[in-house]
């Protein structure tokens, strides 16, 4: 199996749609990478030649964050957030939506399984 | 939706005279500021602000990260202090038990 950028190692699908299970990379990029390298998005993954599989890994080095540098990237914007004591920084210590949506009902995304209290208007028992 | 490059940051002006004024002197005292939607500009780095929270006034120290950021995104004007424990009954609940 092919790898490309560090560990990730897509398989017998279509070129397009593997190079999509590097984090990072989703469909316009995947797509964006194939156009410039020249190769068809359609082909499998299991014919690309050693010479088409570094073009494409030179080209995600060269023009991409990917992988572990871009979850660090991700983490670090959220740590300034934090460590200057915006809004959105105390959101994301409190583990709530950061942006303005609703949390009477729903966020459960952010704030987890629901936490049920008894006695609470609505809840019945 | 975010702001119109054409018009560039918002930045009060008066606000603005205000701290090149105290960056100037050698004496930095606090600005006292109710302008929460001034953005902060590079101008005001190191400098202090004590930004209105509809009730009193918050410190804030600018540094270079806060860049971009607005006045009032450091001056919180909600305060929580986490939910009433109905078992208990105490705990600071102001709404009556029902």
């Amino acid at each position: 199996m092919p790898r490309i950028a560090g560990v990730d190692i897509p398989e017998k699908k279509k070129v397009l749609f593997s190079l999509q299970y590097i984090h990072g990379i989703g469909p316009k990029v995947a797509a964006s990478i194939l156009a410039k390298t020249g190769i068809d998005g359609d082909r499998r993954t299991h014919t690309l030649t050693p010479d088409e599989l570094t073009s494409i890994s030179k080209e995600i080095d060269e023009r991409y964050v990917v992988e572990g540098a871009l979850r660090r990237q991700v983490q670090q914007d959220i740590q300034r957030l934090k460590d200057i004591h915006c809004y959105r920084g105390e959101r994301h210590r409190k583990g709530l939506p950061a942006r303005g949506q609703r949390t009477r009902t729903n966020a459960r995304t952010r704030k987890g399984r629901k936490k049920t209290v008894a006695g609470k208007k609505g809840v019945k028992g | 939706m975010s702001r119109s490059l054409k018009k560039g940051p918002f930045v009060d002006e008066k606000l603005y005279r205000k701290v090149e004024k105290s960056q100037s002197s050698a004496r930095r005292t606090p600005i006292k500021t109710w302008r929460r939607a001034c953005t902060v500009v590079p101008e005001f780095v190191g400098a202090t602000f004590q930004v209105h929270n509809g009730r009193g006034f918050t410190e804030v120290f600018i540094t270079e990260d806060m860049v971009g950021h607005k006045l009032g995104e450091f001056a919180p004007t909600r305060v929580f202090k986490g939910h009433t424990n109905k078992k208990e009954g105490i705990d600071g609940g102001t709404k009556a038990p029902a």
